[in-house]
């Protein structure tokens, strides 16, 4: 493994770290005091420095370290995260976030807004306490110098206490809380350069100490192997400073042992008789006035070093060793995320279930993606596969062995469980676009002088990796719009009777197979009068047209359409909502339009799950097999010659329980055939188009219902309009899939372009 | 180095006994088993767990050869150290003097 690997390890680390600082951080915007997530807050900066440190990313490192300082002021309570605090901290994360690319990616940053923000960082950590000045200045002087033993002296403060505080509560040792440690390194926890003494020193050094040495695995000297792990502890602490920071002791260390932390009792009666301990009473000085350490700091430095090793070794280490890492890490942060809601004063149960939490997390490892795509490519096969295997079997013996039949059946059922969890393997939460969205909207509410507050919902719905990928750059273009249009100034909110603070909603949910993102404002609305005149001077509408309200919210996803007066920086160079359908739609989605007037506009969005199977109606049409999308089916029915109505030169309606819908033929419209065909001979199908209104696709037949494997025509063979894709059937056949909504459009007058129905149609 | 009857060796340790010591000192041992040793930890500026294992696994495998196994000297760091992690040593304090 090469540095550059290692790096891209770090880099992959950082992101998720910068992902858990923002959400800690807007939960502490929203009020959250609980302390883990100002833990965690602080524990994701600490991570990025210190890796930071050990490639020599000074840049970072320096950033890192006084926001890491502001950070501890405010994890100490010395600062008070009210919103002014908490907006210099996310402007910070964004900074952060910045730095972070630059250095993976070689950019350049706004130098200038760093160097204001760590001005504002410094006076908030200097402004409340005068120890916070005296701790932040010498160490930030010295943080740009060279990466290793600096770093870790930095890495290593915040983990640090105040000996003041321990002197502090002293007397007041008996009441304080006791915890039993079980510490049992493993040998890659010396083979990576670290010492068990040293973190026992640390230990001890938080309160008060009783150990017992568990010597009973040591071998005789002949079977000794010298390097490995014999020893393991059993510590009983008193200390006010509670599990979390025994766990910090630990922090590099914790993946190479075994640590159980548990609380023995809150009162002084926890007897250290009961359990097999020496104790060992501990006054701090025996280590400080042993001989070594006449030259203290190069001792410290030397521990130190140690733990740098530790964590060059556990990033250099192979795959295994991040996969390991990452265990550990999502370990440290379940916690985190499970004790949110934990009250302060249940802080002892919460430290149990803490526990309870971080040995419960599930372990995960990190897959190169391609590989999960060649898998997911592989099932699509195995699919098609079984699919023409049964057809074959059923073709070929027609008396249909049962033991035959059976075990296709299980194969079947079997390719299906395979393919559910293949696919379940590149779901993702949406939450790194929710994530990005809330920079996207502080940095263009910071523009437009707006006061917006993101809220997101859902963000733990789970999505294809591919159709998160995409929907990244839609997003943030209506999350643009949203603020910079959508709502309004807040002199124009306050006159309107509203709060000064505009709203955005952003949520998430997954309903009947489908994704659907809704993205609210709770701004002005539509100015369907201004959006009119616009179409109209734009020659988009004749003057005179006739069109519904929504007819007029649609008119906003057309090419060339902004409403905004001036043209800013931000949005509005017409460019925006039309893109964004047309990415929507390519993703196999629909987006729609709705707003009132005053209060708000709302785009939903409605995206398939994954982008790689479809469960699908299969028809026919003209001798032409198609697929149709389960999902835009509502129901299929058996047209009878009185319910169906002509008018105008050739549109007809079918009546469905009192009510008429138009009546699409399919095989007209892809120009399977030049006449009409007799729907009575037919089936109609009942889709839900774009827009919401019921059309009934005709066509000759429905052959049975499968799932299909998605095949791009684009990417075989060239974009068809009306066909969304392509896929094999059991026969080994091509068959088309409808793209029901071009479908639907086209019947309304809108026809397919001429050269490509006769694409279709070949 | 003999004495009256049965030769004890006796052995030095290093000022640093971190982890890199470790094999050493288990070869060391290892070379001298068979007869008592004696062991001089009053150099022993800083000593890690490893070296502290393979001590205590001597002690244990010389036990078992009935043979005797002392600390003559130690110096306050190794006994500290020892105490820190909560190794007893004193057994194997050397009775006389």
């Amino acid at each position: 493994m090469d540095m550059n690997e290692i790096k891209e390890i770090f880099f992959q680390e950082c992101e998720e770290q910068l992902a858990e600082l923002e959400s800690g951080l807007l939960k502490l915007n929203d009020g959250d005091r609980d302390p883990e997530t100002v833990n965690a807050v602080f524990r994701a900066v600490h991570s990025i420095k210190g890796g930071a440190g050990a490639f020599g990313l000074d840049d970072l490192v320096s950033f890192a370290h006084v926001f890491e300082t502001t950070l501890d002021c405010v994890r100490s309570n010395r600062l008070d995260p009210g919103p002014e605090v908490l907006k210099v901290m996310l402007k910070s994360a964004d900074v952060l976030a910045d730095l972070t690319n630059a250095a993976r990616d070689g950019g350049s940053v706004d130098e200038a807004r760093s160097r204001q923000l760590i001005k504002e960082l410094e006076a908030l950590a200097n402004g409340e306490v005068l120890q916070a000045s005296a701790v932040a200045e010498p160490v930030v002087k010295a943080a740009p110098a060279v990466a290793a033993p600096v770093v870790n002296d930095e890495g290593f403060q915040p983990v640090a206490f105040s000996f003041d505080d321990f002197e502090a509560d002293e007397p007041a040792l008996m009441e304080m809380p006791t915890y039993e440690i079980v510490f049992k390194p493993k040998s890659d926890l010396y083979a990576k350069g670290n010492e068990a003494t040293l973190l026992l020193r640390d230990l001890s050094r938080l309160g008060d100490m009783s150990i017992h040495c568990d010597m009973d695995a040591l071998p005789t000297l002949d079977r000794l192997s010298p390097e490995s792990a014999y020893f393991s502890w059993k510590v009983s602490l008193k200390t006010d400073k509670g599990e979390d920071a025994i766990r910090t002791v630990f922090e590099f260390a914790e993946w190479d042992c075994d640590l159980e932390v548990s609380l023995v009792s809150d009162d002084a009666a926890a007897p250290s008789e009961e359990l097999p301990m020496q104790p060992v009473p501990f006054d701090l000085s025996i280590l400080d006035d042993e001989p070594a350490v006449s030259v203290g700091v190069i001792e410290e430095e030397e521990q130190l070093a140690a733990q740098q090793a530790i964590r060059d070794a556990a990033v250099s280490a192979a795959g295994t060793a991040s996969n390991v890492l990452q265990m550990a890490q999502s370990a440290t942060r379940t916690p985190a995320e499970k004790s949110a809601g934990a009250a302060a004063s249940a802080a002892a149960q919460s430290a149990a279930a803490q526990q309870a939490a971080a040995s419960a997390a599930t372990p995960t490892i990190r897959v190169d993606l391609d590989r999960v795509d060649r898998l997911i490519n592989l099932v699509g096969e195995l699919v098609i596969n079984q699919a023409m295997l049964s057809q074959s079997v059923i073709e070929n013996d027609a008396n249909g062995t049962s033991s035959i039949n059976m075990g296709l059946e299980e194969l079947q059922q079997l390719t299906r469980e395979i393919q559910d969890s293949v696919m379940a393997i590149r779901a993702q939460p949406v939450k790194p676009v929710f994530q990005r969205m809330s920079r996207i909207v502080r940095e263009i509410a910071d523009m437009t002088g707006k006061s917006v507050r993101l809220i997101t919902e859902g963000e733990n719905t789970e999505v294809d990796k591919t159709v998160i990928d995409k929907l990244a750059e839609p997003l943030t273009h209506m999350i643009r719009n949203a603020v910079d249009h959508g709502l309004e100034t807040p002199e124009k909110r306050l006159a309107a009777g509203k709060s000064a603070e505009g709203t955005v909603r952003l949520t998430a949910k997954h309903r009947s197979g489908r994704i659907v993102i809704e993205l609210a404002d709770d701004g002005a609305g539509i100015n369907r009068e201004k959006v009119r005149q616009k179409a109209i001077d734009n020659d988009l509408i004749a003057a005179d047209a006739n069109l519904s309200d929504e007819e007029i919210d649609n008119l906003i996803f057309h090419a060339g359409f902004s409403t905004a007066d001036k043209i800013s920086d931000i949005s509005g160079r017409g460019v925006g909502m039309d893109v964004v359908k047309r990415s929507i739609q390519a993703l196999g989605g629909r987006i729609n339009i709705s707003s009132k007037p005053g209060h708000g506009s709302v785009f939903i969005m409605s995206l398939p799950l994954t982008l790689a199977v479809l469960d699908g109606m299969v028809v026919t049409v003209a001798n032409q097999t198609l697929v149709v999308p389960l999902t835009a089916i509502v129901e299929t029915l058996q047209p009878e010659a009185a319910a169906i109505h002509s008018f105008g030169s050739n549109q007809r309606l079918i009546s469905i329980r009192n009510s008429f819908c138009p009546l699409v033929d399919v095989g007209r419209i892809l120009n399977f055939r030049a006449s009409q065909a007799n729907p009575v001979e037919g089936v109609a199908l009942l889709v839900e188009s774009e827009g919401g209104g019921q059309r009934a696709l005709m066509v000759d037949a429905i052959q049975g219902q499968r799932q299909v494997v998605i095949k791009s025509l684009e990417a075989n063979y060239t974009h068809v309009p009306g066909i969304a894709a392509a896929t094999i059937l059991g026969d080994g056949r091509v068959a088309l899939i409808l793209d029901v909504d071009t479908i639907v459009a086209a019947s309304r007058g809108q026809s397919l372009k001429p050269e490509m129905s006769l694409a279709a149609a070949g | 180095m003999a004495s009256k009857k049965t030769a004890h060796k006796t052995l030095s340790l290093a000022p640093v006994l971190d982890l890199n010591e470790a094999t050493a000192l288990h070869e060391k041992l290892l070379g001298l088993k068979g007869s008592d040793l004696v062991i001089d930890a009053s150099a022993v500026e800083r000593v890690g767990t490893l070296c502290v294992q393979v001590l205590m696994a001597g002690a244990k495998t010389w036990e078992e050869d009935h043979l005797s196994f002392t600390f003559s000297k130690v110096s306050d760091a190794f006994e500290k150290t020892t105490q820190l992690i909560g190794v007893d040593i004193d057994h194997l304090m050397a009775k006389e003097i």
